[in-house]
């Protein structure tokens, strides 16, 4: 254990005092959170599209309504409850207002009690949107108690939550920038093992009695912990900066950013064991991560992707764990199911991992 | 410590194939204890190997190769604690201090020597805190000498410890070489420099093609193929090597790095008959010198080949 620790420190060391591997590992993940962040955290001032249901069909509904549309920030778009839910999950309107049956009748007979509900859906991991709609609808329904029932409150509002998608948020992004930053830690350890194996340095410690298991152990541990600090440096930018909010099941994440980063890493020591020299690795690398950068999805919905994309996009292990973490971090629709996610990234794991057993060479 | 008479390296038969490249091709020899052993030959005479499948980095094809009277396919641990080793040109963890890789490589083993005690014994005292991709290629080869003693061991394994050294950092080295034997471990080293060999070494072996060609202490070594002294000038195509042999004396003319090298029984006698010679054809022999033989002649003699090529 001793040996193991010391070994690990030594790595990290050496990371650290690298100013390049600093950069990678840990600026440009950062960078990428607040450039996008920036980026798209402003779209939320143009107008929000709002589902409008009206279940009463009555003057009462038809009055709400107006009042609604009035609102400079909301776009109404009528429908039934259950086309609306589509869409909001589809991520085409951010949040829905359903007028129930009955409301008309219950206001004639108001009594000074709630006796009629606005239902309001929106979905609590796109703050800022929620938050506007919130304020409109609120405001809407005591106007509405003032002028009816002066003052008394009649109508009340139910909120109700439904989880979307909304392409042009943080939110959406936040687990993309931690998957690409686990992907990126994974492939690119391959570069300092055939560093280390070019320089011989691996042969070097193959004189000693280190068993080499404890040099791969080492070797895990050291992008774990990169992984742990990626991960609490991203989601700390995402929620300080940009007030993402992490609604999901964070036990599901914590382990989905294990099991993608030695999913990954296991990639990267596939990577090691067929490149010779250090050239060689810096390049390939970038063609390994480039595609699955951009090729996978986690910066745009799968929905939105041409066909033959989306059928890369299924091949490449990013996509699961991008899914993985959107899923569990913020409650994103889903490209697979988890248990889908989980047994591709230990599919990819399991693999790179034997043909790395296999072929990786010390010398 | 308790002074065995059982030899510290032991190979038999050994041989290692890449392929088609018989890189050791039958190889036998022993290296008793407090020994300095050599390896001599040219680069890719299989030297290299042998030391790695002594150090047990490579598995050999065929023989059996011993290390302390253990099979080192058998027990590649507990030799493993047992020696020192120093491989060709390594360049060790660049971002890690000198301390910090002593302590390193110390954690690896059961038993190890206080790292500030290593660095007084290889004279990195004011380098301590220097991180290894800022030393000379001096210093680095003796930071490499430090951690092959992190362990203390009894038989120490140095890969051409001087290759790419000035001849102070050399001599430096030598002197590092001579305390390890003076504090009664068995050394086993490569070297393709003559002078080294003939320095530091009780025995050596000299290497090409993945043979022993021959093997001994050096002086034995000379002696046996010369009996004579070597008559040397700068070659020229006045002088022409085959008309050499007729001179008085020589037993042996050649021909190696520019020079012309009679080997003589009279040196007396060949220089005369030389000049007498040269004076004939209105030639002045440069550089005209006179030497024992030594272990380069005796290369040349073995291989036909001068050594550094």
């Amino acid at each position: 254990m001793k040996t193991l620790l010391g070994l690990t420190v030594a790595n990290l060391k050496g990371l650290t005092r690298d100013r390049a591997a600093l950069f990678w590992t840990f600026f440009f993940p950062v960078m990428f959170v607040l450039l996008f962040g920036v980026l798209f955290s402003g779209s939320s001032t143009t107008k929000i599209t709002v589902g409008f249901v009206d279940q009463d069909n009555s003057q009462a509904s038809m009055g709400l309504r107006n009042v609604f549309a009035q609102v400079p920030l909301l776009k109404l778009q009528d429908g039934t409850l259950d086309d609306e839910k589509a869409a909001m999950q589809h991520g085409d309107i951010s949040a829905i207002i359903v007028i129930p049956s009955g409301l008309e009748a219950a206001v004639a007979k108001a009594e000074g009690h709630p006796s009629a509900a606005i239902e309001l859906f929106t979905d609590p991991a796109q703050t800022q949107t929620t938050q506007v709609v919130q304020g409109a609808v609120a405001q809407i329904a005591n106007g509405f108690n003032l002028a009816l029932a002066g003052g008394s409150e009649v109508v009340a509002v139910n909120q109700m939550t439904l989880t979307s998608t909304n392409i042009s948020t943080v939110t959406y992004l936040v687990p993309s920038i931690l998957a690409m930053a686990l992907m990126q830690l994974g492939v690119f350890a391959a570069v300092p093992l055939v560093q280390q194996r070019e320089k011989g340095i691996l042969k070097r410690m193959g004189a000693t009695p280190l068993p080499r298991w404890k040099l791969v152990a080492s070797n895990i541990l050291l992008r774990l912990i990169v992984a742990a600090v990626d991960t609490v440096l991203i989601i700390g930018i995402g929620i300080l900066v940009f007030n993402v909010q992490m609604v999901g099941n964070l036990a599901a994440a914590a382990g989905f950013v294990f099991l993608g980063a030695g999913a990954f890493l296991a990639l990267g020591f596939m990577l090691a064991s067929f490149l010779k020299t250090e050239e060689q690795a810096t390049g390939v690398v970038q063609v390994v991560q480039m595609p699955l950068m951009f090729l996978s999805g986690i910066f745009f919905p799968f929905d939105f992707m041409p066909d033959f994309l989306r059928s890369v996009a299924r091949l490449l292990p990013l996509t699961y764990l991008g899914d993985g973490l959107r899923q569990t971090m913020v409650n994103g629709t889903q490209v697979a199911p988890l248990a889908t996610d989980a047994a591709i990234l230990g599919g990819w794991l399991v693999v790179c991992l034997i043909v790395s057993a296999r072929k990786f060479s010390w010398d | 410590m308790t002074q065995s008479r059982e030899p510290v390296i032991r190979v038999s038969g050994l041989k290692k194939f890449y392929g088609d490249v018989k890189a050791v091709d039958g190889v036998s020899f022993e290296v008793g204890r407090g020994e300095v052993f050599g390896m001599l030959g040219p680069n890719g005479a299989g030297k290299t190997t042998t030391i790695e499948v002594l150090e047990g980095l490579r598995p050999p094809d065929s023989g059996t190769v011993e290390v302390f009277g253990l099979d080192v396919c058998k027990h590649p641990e507990s030799i493993k604690q047992r020696i020192g080793v120093q491989l060709q040109s390594v360049s060790l963890y660049p971002r890690l201090t000198v301390t910090e890789l002593l302590d390193l490589f110390g954690s690896f083993f059961k038993h190890s020597v206080p790292t500030a005690q290593l660095i007084d014994a290889v004279d990195l005292g004011e380098r301590a805190k220097a991180r290894s991709m800022n030393l000379s290629g001096g210093q680095q080869q003796r930071l490499s000498i430090a951690l092959a003693l992190v362990n203390d061991p009894e038989l120490v394994f140095l890969d051409e410890p001087t290759t790419g050294l000035d001849p102070q950092g050399r001599r430096s080295l030598w002197d590092l070489v001579k305390g390890l034997q003076a504090r009664g471990k068995s050394v086993m080293l490569t070297t393709h420099y003559m002078e080294e060999a003939a320095e530091l070494c009780d025995r050596v072996a000299i290497m090409d093609h993945g043979h022993i060609l021959e093997m001994g202490a050096v002086p034995e070594l000379i002696g046996r193929r010369f009996k004579e002294r070597a008559v040397f000038f700068d070659s020229t195509p006045k002088l022409p090597v085959e008309q050499m042999g007729k001179l008085g004396g020589v037993t042996r003319a050649a021909q190696e790095d520019g020079q012309t090298v009679l080997y003589s029984r009279d040196v007396a006698d060949t220089i005369g008959a030389l000049l007498a010679m040269a004076d004939g054809l209105n030639v002045d022999p440069h550089n005209l010198g006179i030497r024992q033989a030594t272990l380069e002649d005796v290369f040349l003699d073995l291989t036909g080949r001068a050594l550094r090529d």
